[in-house]
């Protein structure tokens, strides 16, 4: 896909899926421990998730960090909303919020 | 890099009232792993106690301070809050490591 990282590409990307991880890497190749954290979390929480490398582009972590307002990698979207980074998203998982905010759909 | 005292002063300029533990991971000056504990915390979602904090740190990301790994609490989920922080690059599935010291009162 080729992305130019504009605030719509990204909308567009966090509307279409229902949990989003913007991260160093890749999942099973994941570049940074907070970025391996949030998605081991992604992989315990069992439902499926798109994830988005932004080092393919040297472009796409300031564009995502301006566009979601928030300075640091990763970043976790549930049903299009940024919930935080790697610690949040664990701390969500752990006390069940993840999983009322996942079902609860979009607002 | 910057000292643990540091990141305390900045962090209570956005939370004047909080209790601030800073460890330095890797004694780099550079990650660090935050907690913060408050009353004021209560009610809010975990991202809006961040952004409080984010509001005054992000100025200094991602330099001085490359990796911030924050834990915002009120004092009864810092009463129940395991005792260990993550360490981003510990390996793996990351290392738990036990906390430098603990607020006993």
């Amino acid at each position: 896909m080729k992305m130019n990282w504009t605030p719509e590409e990204l909308q567009a990307i966090v509307d279409e899926h229902a949990l989003v991880l913007f991260m160093k890497g890749t999942p099973n190749e994941p570049q940074c421990g907070f970025s391996n954290r949030a998605a081991q979390v992604m992989q315990q929480f069992g439902e499926p998730f798109a994830a988005v490398n932004i080092l393919t582009d040297s472009r796409a972590i300031p564009s995502v960090c301006a566009w979601s307002d928030f300075p640091t990698m990763p970043q976790v979207f549930v049903q299009g909303e940024l919930v935080g980074g790697s610690d949040i998203v664990l701390e969500m998982l752990q006390d069940g919020s993840l999983k009322e905010m996942f079902d609860a759909g979009r607002q | 890099m910057v000292t643990t005292d540091w990141v305390e002063g900045e962090v209570r300029k956005a939370v004047p009232d909080a209790v601030v533990e800073v460890i330095d991971l890797h004694r780099s000056g550079d990650h660090f792993h935050v907690r913060v504990i408050s009353d004021s915390f209560d009610g809010m979602r975990p991202l809006q106690r961040q952004k409080l904090i984010l509001a005054v740190m992000k100025q200094h990301i991602p330099h001085p301070v490359h990796a911030l790994d924050l834990k915002c609490m009120t004092p009864a989920q810092a009463e129940t809050a395991g005792d260990t922080a993550f360490d981003p690059h510990g390996g793996g599935q990351g290392v738990h490591i036990r906390r430098i010291e603990k607020n006993k009162d």
